[in-house]
């Protein structure tokens, strides 16, 4: 009896991110390389977080995953299928800055986002006010985006994302724009979430804290062009409890991951710092030859 | 509660201005210092100014010139609008036709009257016509302005959810651009306005500015005054009702 | 393979004339602009009537015949003497009221409400006053471009002073400057960048304004020969006597605009 090899775990992928690299013309730069032949896999359930270098390209492959960009070359797959474009039923987004239309409701907002998305008018009434009261902001049904503080805004535009029911959300630095408390709070809420439903995330941020705390699987970029420099794995299962931040594992994973990013983080910004300390030891060497030994 | 309080006190000061000009006006009449020719007296004028609202000829005129407004900023409206929104949604066309559009704004239209009194002749399809042509720029401007400068982010993330071209429109542009497309329009239907009057007076057969260009040439001045008495309140409460819908249409905090 | 696709996105971007194009819209423009006179000058030996529309050639044609006319000559002339001269008047005058309502508390309040009445009535109604006032001549239409011209200044300027920091106010008071230093000092230059920016609205009031009070008085100037020239279905004299007015609007604005650059060079955004 021959043994039928299992086929690959693309079945139980839900992304599939195959050797993308994105190349862009511009007036001023000439020509830019934001990712060069990057593949990873994400698999159902997960949450997935990319981090990088500031303008490391990490967005791009997420709208790239999206279907808002074209890959200059590879493949992205979502559940087996191939992206040509955005796929309003399967994914939804979250960005960072708030995108919610200032000219309505936040209830109107999500019932215009179920009208994009087809559904039929009879429903979208319902389904708009349960994914408002999944994120606790019932009492603001009516209100308009400027009279809510950002927190609420962000829980808004999530409320908007979860109301269209896709199995893949995709977060580009969300809490981004928030202060420390309502991140971190809003990041516990996020856990509990994930651990209510199976939707797939994959979440861009540029806290370490935020991707050890919510990320099932953490991938590193490296600078522009940017590559994957290593895929960091959390066992923790959700929801974590807010005191796992204070547990050594956290810290652990947490410097692993910095340390991983330091250099490209040097290359973005310059290195300023490691330049200047060079430059010390440089001098330090040369005068401590010059100086006669003592 | 500072604009309030300079509200109360500028509309006093105007009334007052006002009040102050009349009785100037009034004993400078009764004076008899200067001729009934340049400054008829005011209680002259102001029984022609009764008189002409009694007129079936006033009326005439007030419907030739209303007519001539409102067909050319709905004409105005229909290009400036539709030329704007589609010229507004491409970046490339934006830059291609807003500095034309501009530049061509730039220089007064009203050099360009005897062409059109050349093409269209002087009764009211040549008003109609420069009315529209002047109504026509700041509305398309405006709309290519509004519309190009869509928070690019809206459209993102509509797209992301599945819209298509129609309800983008609806939905995200329209609302996103109305406060700078009514104000658009507002402009347009104010100059336009002021060019049917102008291009009246300066050739006309109907209609208020060419009665007012014809009393002047009959040195009939005492109703030639009512005439522009008229005109001037005709304008404010144009005025006052495109505020007004602006206001409704483009939200309280965008009128003046 | 990545140098592959850099290179191949390189080509791809610099070649075709689609691609000029599209760096270049000013050429797309300008081609537009050709294009429309081709059409007219097409529609011109075609479509339209000779009596009432003409072609670009036939008009560029009639110029030396019309410009040749020394009353044609000397009525555009005048035209811009009486622009310049209005345009002049209208921002020394705006300068000197907008001055004096500004820097006073009272007078900004007794006063810019009536200004602000006066600019909201529509001039054009008071032409015929204007002409009946000040005659037929240059007067009459020097007077009404500045009674356009010199509304923009006016605010500009009063807004302008208005705007002078606090600070700079005090720090002058500070160093023992007398109220007459410190306006030439501090407050006439904070409002020079808002004189300028309202001299293109006070250029294009001032045009509006001497173009409209020319071709009203049908008697003498500019106004005399469009009506001549439309009387006796001379088209062609007529989009001469068009075009070279719109010229001078465009070169007075371009006038304007340089100032406007040159003295602002200085000025990063605050």
């Amino acid at each position: 009896m021959r043994l039928v090899p299992v086929p690959d775990v693309t079945t139980q992928d839900a992304i599939s991110v195959a050797d993308v690299s994105h190349v862009y013309v511009r007036s001023d730069e000439g020509v830019v390389q934001t990712l060069n032949a990057v593949s990873l896999n994400v698999r159902k359930g997960e949450l997935l977080c990319l981090i990088g270098p500031s303008g490391c390209g990490k967005s791009t492959l997420l709208n790239i995953v999206g279907g808002l960009v074209s890959p200059t070359a590879g493949e992205v797959r979502v559940h087996g299928h191939p992206v040509r474009g955005p796929a309003p039923k399967e994914i939804a987004y979250v960005f960072q800055e708030n995108t919610l239309f200032p000219w309505n409701t936040i209830l109107d907002n999500i019932k215009v986002a179920l009208e994009f998305q087809g559904v039929p008018a009879a429903e979208r009434q319902d389904r708009a006010k349960q994914a408002i009261e999944a994120v606790g902001l019932s009492e603001f049904a009516n209100s308009y985006p400027h009279q809510l503080s950002g927190g609420m805004k962000q829980r808004a535009s999530l409320a908007r994302a979860l109301s269209l029911q896709t199995d893949i959300l995709l977060m580009d630095e969300p809490f981004a724009a928030l202060d420390e408390q309502t991140r971190t709070y809003l990041g516990e809420e996020l856990s509990v979430l994930l651990a209510a439903t199976n939707k797939t995330i994959v979440l861009v941020t540029h806290s370490l804290s935020e991707a050890v705390f919510l990320a099932d699987r953490v991938v590193v970029m490296t600078a522009r062009p940017a590559e994957i420099k290593a895929t960091i794995s959390i066992k923790a299962p959700h929801p974590r409890e807010p005191n796992f931040t204070t547990s050594p594992e956290f810290s652990d994973l947490r410097n692993e991951i910095y340390a991983l990013l330091r250099d490209e983080i040097e290359k973005t910004v310059g290195g300023f710092v490691g330049r200047a300390a060079a430059r010390d030891r440089e001098r330090r060497a040369v005068a401590g030859e010059r100086r006669p030994k003592s | 509660m500072k604009p309030r309080r300079f509200d109360w006190h500028a509309r006093a000061i105007r009334v007052g201005f006002v009040l102050a000009l009349l009785l100037f006006w009034y004993y400078l009449g009764r004076s008899g210092a200067v001729s009934a020719i340049f400054l008829p007296q005011l209680p002259r004028v102001a029984e022609k100014f009764v008189q002409i609202l009694q007129s079936a000829s006033f009326y005439n005129n007030l419907a030739v010139t209303l007519f001539e407004l409102i067909v050319a900023v709905a004409i105005a409206s229909l290009f400036g609008l539709t030329i704007g929104y589609l010229v507004g949604r491409s970046r490339y066309a934006v830059l291609v036709f807003e500095p034309l559009l501009a530049g061509i704004f730039a220089v007064p239209i009203i050099v360009f009257l005897p062409v059109f009194m050349l093409f269209f002749g002087i009764d009211i399809e040549s008003k109609i016509a420069f009315g529209a042509t002047y109504a026509f720029f700041p509305i398309v401007l405006n709309t290519i302005g509004g519309i190009s400068q869509v928070d690019p982010r809206f459209i993102t993330v509509s797209r992301s959810m599945g819209a298509n071209e129609q309800q983008l429109f609806r939905r995200v542009l329209l609302p996103a651009a109305l406060p700078v497309i009514v104000t658009g329009l507002r402009i347009g239907a104010t100059i336009g306005f002021l060019a049917i009057l102008g291009s009246e007076m300066i050739a006309g057969l109907r209609g208020l500015g060419s009665r007012v260009a014809n009393l002047a040439e009959g040195m009939n001045t005492a109703e030639m005054f009512a005439y522009i008495v008229f005109v001037i309140i005709l304008a404010g409460m144009l005025n006052l009702t495109l505020s007004t819908m602006q206001s409704r249409f483009a939200g309280p905090r965008s009128a003046s | 393979m990545s140098d592959a696709v850099i290179s191949g996105a390189r080509i791809e971007a610099e070649a075709g004339a689609r691609a000029f194009l599209h760096r270049n819209p000013a050429v797309a423009r300008l081609g537009l602009v050709v294009l429309a006179l081709a059409l007219w000058e097409l529609a011109g030996h075609t479509v339209l009537d000779p009596n009432f529309l003409s072609p670009p050639s036939a008009i560029v044609a009639a110029m030396p015949r019309v410009l040749g006319d020394p009353g044609v000559r000397s009525a555009l002339v005048a035209t811009f003497v009486e622009l310049v001269t209005a345009f002049v008047l209208a921002v020394a005058l705006g300068l000197a009221i907008g001055l004096v309502v500004g820097l006073s508390g009272f007078a900004r309040r007794a006063t810019l409400p009536l200004v602000l009445l006066l600019y909201s009535i529509p001039q054009v109604t008071i032409l015929p006053l204007f002409v009946l006032y000040f005659g037929i001549c240059a007067g009459s239409k020097i007077a009404f471009g500045v009674s356009h011209g010199i509304f923009p200044i006016i605010l500009n300027v009063v807004a302008g002073v208005q705007s002078v920091e606090q600070a700079h106010l005090t720090a002058a008071r500070s160093m023992g400057a007398s109220r007459l230093l410190t306006i030439r000092r501090v407050v006439i230059p904070h409002t020079m960048p808002s004189l300028f920016t309202g001299l293109r609205l006070a250029m294009s009031a001032t045009l509006l304004g001497v173009l409209l009070a020319e071709l009203y008085v049908s008697t003498g100037g500019v106004g005399y020969y469009t009506r001549i020239f439309a009387d006796s279905f001379d088209p062609p004299a007529t989009f001469t006597l068009v075009a070279v007015l719109a010229l001078m609007a465009v070169v007075l604005n371009e006038a304007v605009r340089i100032a406007e650059r040159r003295a602002s060079f200085w000025r990063t955004h605050r």
